[in-house]
Formats: structure tokens, sequence, C-alpha cells
């Protein structure tokens, strides 16, 4: 029962990344249709980032989380603008294959910045919680309920502002939005600036427990990509759902059926949801 | 065929006379390695263009299929079998699991449908892994024999130890997956496909059924990477499982789009500039990646239509130059 | 824009006409060039990076001690490397481009995946190589190749050291939670075979992915609430230091014994800013500094710090070390280009003074160097004297004798012979 209530923390922790970063993945697919492999790495810069304020500025932790959190939003924008709006009307396929230049550019931009050696950002929270059994790491905590609380914002945002909600109609469609005099362009900018921002606040969170290294987006940019066609593209809903989801997914079938075969799961469990429902959990009909 | 301008064709006899006696004028055993793969990877490249350039569905699996021929003539020949036996299943072997993985996976579309075969390859790339019984886990299958020697008349034997042997076995491969394409692409199956590519929906209502024809097309492209992949596992000795990852894909993928996507000499194109470019860039050492990743953007942004594309539009541009110069002159 | 264009484009084709013509410039004369392919970019980077620092350093030495003599020529080292990312194909090209374009003779690679394919090409006619393989693993010397030179002690060393370390602490109960890979998958399979034939238990094997993964608390979790004494843990070092805070976290108390991937004073400076007290009861190979005689390591320590602004671990030792003793190789086959002569010249040099060539090394069997594999562990925040493992005697006479003949590095000297290698 213990074992079983720490995978579940661990679960819902690594949901609550998954979640925040696939929910500014979905956003970008949504609305641009185009498929950003390099979100992952975008995330991995924004560690570089934070580290960077609190190692060779001083700044305190929550300072260089929003320090951080507007410089990778204007890194976002900046990627739209140069990589992504030349190719708009192009094949989607060209798009990917620019992505993949973009997050080779990345990546190695990274490394000729930062060095290949992994690095780490002090613990601004180190304290240890045990509740019910389980062990609870502050910073973990922290994780949970700041992705939380991010999520209700974006919501808020989303749903609440004029704003917000013009990003969502072109997310849901397109051309139903250009027709209605909706600016594309400006739109566009500004869900980069948003998909990246959040990008970053998932890194500064997971840095101080885990190891920044040049190739750590990758594996979670392919996650946060699986996630979106799961929840289904451009579903907001679905992207924090299916963040969850796999949070637990992996957790559990870790903890409990083989660890070797623990990203096979996740993968396995987006395989099914598409051969029952084709255009995923909260996909609109047509693919 | 026959519609072309003759210049085309002595220029592609030229070129295939310049192939064949390449062993003769090659530089150093370095050149010829490059060559060599760049000619493999030509092969599953065609084999990828078959799927997404012609039929329109982005098959991020082909790299999986790529390593599971290779794995297959690695096992194979591991277990005492001839190579020349190996090699036919590797193919067939790809093309069947690709069937099941089919059935499954064109019930999607689109972006769907890339990411399920996305999936699809991550599995396949975690039980070569994992499943270290069968695939010898993270250190591969190591140590296979080359090929069984061929007996020719008058020559002696064909050893396959030796580079120009490798270059040859490849390269007769290669004219043939280009011969077979080029004769399914003019076909009724060719114009099925493409039919498919341009518009699924009016396909179907003319009489085409996509679920079928898809399948073919997979089929065939799988069929074509396994065999790549089968070659590929001889002439490195050593199949491991980076011959069936991600990364395979993504450079087959590459060397498709900026070769030019939806023509034969595209891919071929591809997948001999792209490997040249990445070792001419080994004198910028750290910087080589940064300075391929921004090629990468740039070059897709100012030819979408990849290197052959780009000449055939720079061909034209020279074409309609001349004729507007003779015009003049005719004038003056 | 479209002249910029048509420029761009003529500029990429004459770019790539001038690499396939170029017939490459061949190494000045009397320098000898050293080829290096491995990851220096991807995950594995700093390993790679790590592997390259040891040998840029040995030359540097080598070329401002006037190089060496050979057959009445003064020749200088010249270091070329190529990045590989770990892709076989790369690796081979490589290869290729270093032997036939560099001219390089002798060649450096550093991971198991591209050593074998490299070891299919290295006996060609006309462009054979020595390939110098820096892998433990022991499956380089079942290939048998000629033209290879392993050069760190295969890891089943470290496995034996392991073993009788905590059969003598009284220790049962194992779990592993060690990296996914060809390296991490033969550590598991060999030290589950020895443990459990000592006598001991594995409660649960949860092995994970080190270079991808940065959580391993579903992994954690499940090895702990099998409540083992110890651990077998490790991968790349900064993430095993991962693993050990993420243990101590979970409320683990036990010891851990790292496999030799992991570096013991790398995970206490940049795991835990040099806190030896965090890394208490933790097992693993020998930090560089009690690896040769103090007076001769502690410089370099100093010296790698400085040049390459991180911590000295065995890559670098050892590299240096293997470049230090292939001029010496050299000089005793009389040749910079007969790899045999050169290979054969490994058996007259060793075992060398340490003040050349600073690690002790001992001798070399077939394709395998000898040293002796050095453990030691950190207890009340203070590295312990290290265990040095001799595992290529059979009988004890002549593991006395080899110990009488071995450099002191300060070091308790046990016996483990290993099966397949001890004569």
């Amino acid at each position: 029962m213990e074992l079983f209530l720490q995978q579940l923390f661990n679960g819902v922790m690594f949901g609550s990344t998954y979640a925040i970063v696939a929910l500014g993945l979905t956003l970008v697919m949504g609305i641009l249709n185009i498929p950003n492999f390099a979100h992952g790495h975008l995330y991995m810069l924004g560690g570089y980032i934070t580290y960077f304020f609190i190692n060779n500025l001083g700044i305190g932790y929550w300072g260089s989380l929003l320090l951080s959190l507007v410089v990778l939003g204007f890194a976002g924008v900046l990627l739209e603008r140069i990589v992504f709006r030349p190719l708009n009307g192009q094949p989607h396929i060209n798009a990917f294959i620019a992505a993949i230049g973009a997050l080779i550019f990345l990546e190695s931009l990274a490394l000729v910045v930062w060095g290949p050696q992994g690095m780490r950002i002090p613990n601004p929270h180190p304290q240890i919680f045990q509740v019910l059994g389980i062990t609870m790491e502050a910073q973990r905590l922290l994780v949970i309920v700041g992705a939380a609380v991010l999520i209700i914002l974006l919501h808020l945002f989303l749903k609440k502002t004029t704003t917000g909600t013009t990003i969502e109609a072109v997310a849901q469609n397109r051309e139903g939005a250009m027709l209605t005099g909706i600016n594309v362009n400006r739109v566009s900018s500004m869900t980069f600036f948003i998909s990246s921002a959040t990008a970053a606040v998932a890194a500064s969170f997971l840095s101080p427990i885990f190891i920044l290294s040049p190739a750590m987006g990758a594996v979670l940019g392919m996650k946060a990509f699986i996630i979106v066609i799961l929840g289904g593209l451009g579903s907001v809903p679905g992207a924090i759902i299916g963040g969850y989801f796999l949070g637990l997914i992996e957790a559990l079938g870790g903890g409990y059926i083989s660890a070797e075969y623990k990203d096979v799961f996740a993968f396995g469990a987006l395989i099914l949801v598409l051969a029952v429902k084709p255009t995923g959990l909260f996909g609109k009909q047509e693919g | 065929m026959f519609t072309k301008p003759i210049h085309t064709k002595l220029f592609f006899l030229a070129l295939l006379i310049a192939a064949l006696f390449l062993p003769l004028y090659v530089p150093d055993a370095y050149m010829f390695q490059i060559v060599i793969t760049s000619v493999l990877f030509a092969i599953a490249t065609l084999g990828m263009n078959l799927i997404l350039g012609y039929t329109g569905q982005a098959s991020l699996a082909h790299g999986a299929f790529f390593g599971i021929g290779a794995y297959v003539v690695a096992i194979m020949t591991k277990a005492g079998v001839s190579f020349w036996i190996a090699l036919p299943v590797s193919g067939v072997v790809a093309a069947v699991i690709g069937f099941v993985i089919g059935l499954l996976a064109f019930r999607t579309k689109g972006h769907f449908f890339a990411i399920v075969t996305l999936c699809f390859g991550v599995i396949l790339f975690q039980v070569a892994e994992n499943w270290i019984e069968l695939t010898g886990g993270q250190n591969g299958i190591f140590g296979l024999d080359r090929p069984t020697p061929i007996p020719l008349p008058f020559l002696g034997t064909l050893e396959f130890y030796s580079q120009p042997a490798q270059y040859y076995m490849v390269l007769v491969v290669l004219l043939l997956t280009l011969f077979a394409l080029h004769r399914i692409i003019y076909s009724i199956f060719g114009l099925s496909f493409m039919a498919i590519r341009n518009n699924e929906e009016l396909a179907d209502a003319v009489g085409v059924n996509t679920f079928v024809t898809k399948m073919i097309s997979f089929a065939m492209a799988n069929f074509i990477a396994g065999i790549a992949g089968g070659i590929y596992a001889t002439i490195m000795g050593a199949v491991s499982p980076s011959a069936i990852s991600i990364m395979i894909t993504f450079n087959f993928l590459i060397f498709l789009i900026l070769g030019g996507m939806a023509t034969l000499p595209g891919a071929v194109v591809g997948a001999f500039v792209i490997p040249i470019i990445m070792e001419v860039l080994q004198f910028m050492e750290d910087y080589r990646m940064l300075f391929f990743g921004a090629l990468l953007v740039v070059v897709i942004i100012w030819f979408p239509m990849g290197f052959v594309g780009g000449l055939k539009a720079i061909n034209q541009k020279i074409i309609a130059w001349r004729q507007s110069k003779t015009s003049e002159d005719s004038n003056a | 824009m479209r002249n910029l264009k048509h420029l761009l484009f003529t500029l990429i084709i004459g770019l790539l006409v001038l690499g396939l013509f170029c017939p490459g410039v061949y190494a000045k004369k009397n320098v000898v060039t050293i080829g290096f392919t491995g990851p220096l970019s991807g995950p594995a980077a700093q390993y790679g990076q790590d592997n390259v620092a040891g040998l840029e350093m040995a030359i540097q030495d080598i070329n401002s001690a006037g190089g060496i003599t050979v057959d009445g020529k003064k020749y200088t080292f010249k270091l070329k490397t190529y990045d590989d990312h770990i892709d076989p194909t790369a690796a081979v090209n490589n290869a290729r481009r270093l032997r036939s374009r560099d001219g390089a003779r002798v060649i450096f690679n550093p991971v198991f995946n591209t050593l074998a394919p490299l070891m299919q090409v290295n006996q060609q006619r006309g462009s054979e190589f020595l390939l110098m393989a820096y892998t433990s693993a022991p499956e380089v010397d079942e290939m048998k190749n000629p033209n290879t030179i392993g050069v760190p002690p295969p890891f089943s060393v470290y496995v034996g050291a392991y073993v009788k370390y905590a059969m003598d602490k009284g220790w049962k109960k194992c779990a592993m939670v060690v990296t996914l890979g060809a390296y991490g998958d033969g550590w598991r399979k060999e030290f589950k075979e020895a443990w459990i034939k000592a006598g001991g238990e594995i409660t649960a094997d949860q092995p994970a992915n080190y270079y991808t993964e940065t959580d391993f608390s579903a992994q954690l979790s499940a090895a702990l609430a099998t409540k083992p004494e110890f651990m077998l843990i490790g991968g790349p070092s900064a993430t095993t230091a991962l693993v050990i805070e993420q243990a101590r976290n979970l409320g683990f108390k036990g010891g851990f014994v790292m496999v030799d991937q992991a570096k013991i004073n790398y995970i206490a400076e940049v795991g835990f800013s040099g806190d030896l007290n965090k890394v208490n009861n933790v097992m693993g190979v020998c930090r560089p500094l009690d690896t040769a005689p103090k007076e001769l390591m502690a410089p370099f320590v100093e010296r790698y710090k400085r040049d390459y602004g991180r911590v000295a671990t065995s890559e670098n030792t050892l590299n240096y070390s293997a470049m230090k003793m292939i001029a010496a190789a050299m000089e005793a086959a009389g040749s910079v280009e007969d790899i045999q002569a050169i290979k054969a010249g490994f058996s007259k040099i060793l075992p060398m003074d340490p003040k050349v060539n600073l690690m002790p090394y001992f001798g070399i069997q077939d394709s395998r160097l000898i040293i002796a594999g050095s453990v030691q562990k950190v207890e009340n925040g203070q590295y312990t004297q290290p265990m040095a493992t001799v595992w290529w005697t059979k009988t004890k006479a002549d593991f006395e004798k080899a110990v009488s003949k071995m450099t002191d590095i300060g070091a308790v000297n046990v016996h483990v012979p290993l099966e397949g290698y001890a004569r």
C-alpha cells in the first residue's frame, strides 16, 4: 500500500509536468497546425536560463523563474517568426523538418554555451515530509501545486479574457477565426510566448531536483507530443488529462510491471487510444 | 520516359557509367565508405519516398523497419543461415510486421498517423533494447560474417570483405529498386497512390480502395527498408539498437525532404548530399551541429521542394531567361 | 532575395564539390596523427570529451618534452578528433577518414556499440589501424581482434571486488537500479550471477535509463520496498548522484556500490557540492588521486581542473596513460606505422615508471592492458584506503610476485582471479 501511494505520488508529480508542457504544445499545434518537435528543447533551454539567473547573476529562485519565463517566452516568439512563419502554407512535413533543425540547433547551442556536463540548481526547498508512510520532498510538492495553479491560471486566461478566447478560437478553427477578422499572425506570436513560458516554468520547477543537460529535452518533447495527440490536437482539457494519465501509467507500469519497458506503456497507451478513437480523447471528428 | 529530352537520357547514362566504374577513380577508402553508405541509405530513402512522397502518408516508423531488416539478417546469419537467404527474409519480415502495424495505424490520418507510427518506432526500439535473448540488448549482435562469397565464372570468387564488392552489391540493389519503383509509379497502382496523396476523399469517391492501396504502399516501402537494413547489417558487421532508433527515421526524412520529395532522383541526391555536408562540416568541430541545425531550417525555408526541386526551378529560370534573350535578339 | 537564394545554392554545391575532390591534407612530416572518434555531442558528450581531454594532455606533455625518437628521427604528435554521437555509420566513416586522410594509424574509441563495427574494418588490407578500445566490456576480448587494445580493465574485475566486500560486510540482500545499456546489461548479469553464486540474494532488478531519465523514484520505490541491505547502482556520474540523493530522500539507509562508469569523486563534488558526508557508505571505483602515487597525481588533478574546468576521472587518467604508452611503444617498436610492432612494443615497455605514464599499468595480455582494479568507499565523510584487485594471476604465488613488481599506490592488494583472464 505504501509503495502504491509512493508510486501514485510520483506519477502525479510527473503528470503535472507533462500536463503543463503538453498544454503549451497543444496550443501551438492547434493554432499553427505545425508539429513543433522542438518544444522539449525549449523546455531544456528554460532550465538553463533559470540556471544562468541563479548561478551567474545570483538572483533568487522565484525571481529567476519569472525572468526565465519572460526570456523563454520571447525566445519562443523568435522561433515562430524565424522558423515557422515562413513555412506557412507549405506541407506539414516541411515544418517538421524545420523543427528538427531547430532542436538540433538548440541542443548544440546549450552544448557550446554550457558544456556537456550535467549541472544542478541548488534545491530551494530541501525539506522532506513523511505522510502516510510515503516520502514527499517539498520541491516535488511544489511541482504538483505549482502546476495546478498554472493550469487554473491558464484556464482563466483562455476562458475569461478576450485575448484568451481569441487564442482558443484559432486553436479550434483556424479558418473560421480568420473569417471573423482575427489577426492570426499576432495570435501565433502570443501563443508561442505562452507555450514557451509554460515550458520555462516547468523546467524551473523541475531543475532543482533534476540535472540540466543539453539532451534533457528530447524525451520530454516526444512525450508532450504523444500527450497532445492522445488528448486530441488543440484540446486543452485533453492535454491536461493526457498528461496526468501518462504520468500515472509510467509510474505504476514502471514500478509494478517492468522498469525496462516503462516507456512502452506510454507509447502503447497512445496506440490503443487512437485505435479506438482515431482523433484522440477530446479530438474533433476530422483529424 | 520517351518524352524526356535526349540530353536528360544521356545525363543518366553518363551517371550510370560513372557509377559502374567508380571503384577505379574513388580517391580513398574514406570516400568509398561514404559512397557505399549513401547508396545504401538511398535505397531506404526511396522506400520512404513511396509511402510519404507518393502516397502522402508520413510513416515515422521507417527507420524501425530498416532496423528490423538489420536484426533479421544479424540473427539469421549468426544462426548460420546464408546471407543470401536472410536478405530477402529481412524484407519480408519488415513487410509483415508493417502489415500488422498498418492495420492499426491506418485507422488514423495526417498528424495522427505520423505520431502513431512514431510510437510504433519507439516501441520497436525499446523491444530491441530489452529483449536481450533475441537482440543482444544494447550490445546488439556483433561479429557478423560477411555474405558467403559468390563464385564467378572466369573471375574467381566475389568476396564481400572488400569495399568494391560491397559497393557493387548496394549499387545493384539500388538500381533494382529504382527500376521497380519507376515501373510502379507509372503504373495504375502509382496513380492511385498519388490520388490518395492529392485528395483522399476524392480518391475514395472515384472508387480507389484507399485502405488497401495505402497498405500496399506501406508494405512495399517497408520491404525496401527491410532489405536496406539487411545490407546495412552485413556491411557494418554489427547491429545495435542505434540501427532501429528514431534518428534513423529522421535521417531518411531529412534526406528525402531536402533531396526532393516525390521524385526518384531526389531521394538519391538527398542520401548523398546530406552525409557529405555532414562530413564537410567536420572542421567546425563543436559548432558543426549548431550550423547544421540552422542550415536545415534555412534550406527548408528557401528550398521547400528540396535540392532537385531547387535545381529544376533554376533550370526553368535559365530556360526562360534564354528564351527572353533570344526573343530580344530576334527583335533587335 | 532571389539572388541570395542562388548564392546559397551555389555555395552549398561548391562546398560539396570541394569536399568531394579535396584529396585531404596529409599530416606533415615527422608528425604522428592520433585519431579519436566518439560521442562529442548528444547525451554522452561529456564522456567523450573527458576521453579526449586525457589524450590532449598527454600529447601536450610528450610534445613539450621534445616528442619521441624513432629510427633516429624526431616525431611529435597531433590529435585529430571527430564526433560520431555513438552512430556506427559515423564511427566507421570517421575511422576511414582518420586513416586515409589524416594518416592516423592509432585510433581511440570509447563505446562498445561503435567499437564492434570498427573491429570489422581495422584489419582491412591497406587500411589497418590500431584500435584503442576504451571500454570495460569483456565482449571486446571475446572478438579476439589482433589490432585492438583494451585500455581499462574489464568491469568483471570490479564485480569480484564488490562481491567480496559486501560478503565481508555480512550483507545478503541486494537491489539493483543500474543504467540500461549494453554496459549496464552486462553489469547486471554478471553481478547477479556472482552475487547469487556467493550466497547472496537479489531482491529487485529495476534498471533505468540514466541517459534520458532524471527521476528514479518509480524504480527506487519499488526496489526499496524489498528492504535491501545495499544497492548496486550507477551509470553516468551526474545521474548516479541523483539516484543516491533520491534513494536517501526515500529513506534508504543502507550501502551503495556503483558500477565503474560512476565516479565517486565526481559525484561528491558535482552532485553534492563537495559534501562527502552526503556520500557516506557509497563504494565505487577509486578516485583518481588514489590510483597513482599521490605526488604525481595531485598535480594532474589540479591541472585538469584548471584547463578543463571539470573534475578528473579515470577517463582522463587512463587515456592519458594510454597515450604515453603508445609513444613509448612506438619508440620500442622502432616504427610509428607498423601497428603490430607497436602493439608488441607494449609488452616491452610495461611496467613503466609512473613518472612517465602516471597510471600503474602492469602489462598487456592478448588485447587487454593490465592494471589492478581499485575500489574504495566513503565513510564518515572520508575516502577510505583503496582496495586494489589483482585479477590476472591464477595462483597465490603469481599474485605475490605481481604485487612485488607493482607500483605502490598505498592500496590493500587483494587477489580475485578473473575467470577467462587469470593465467
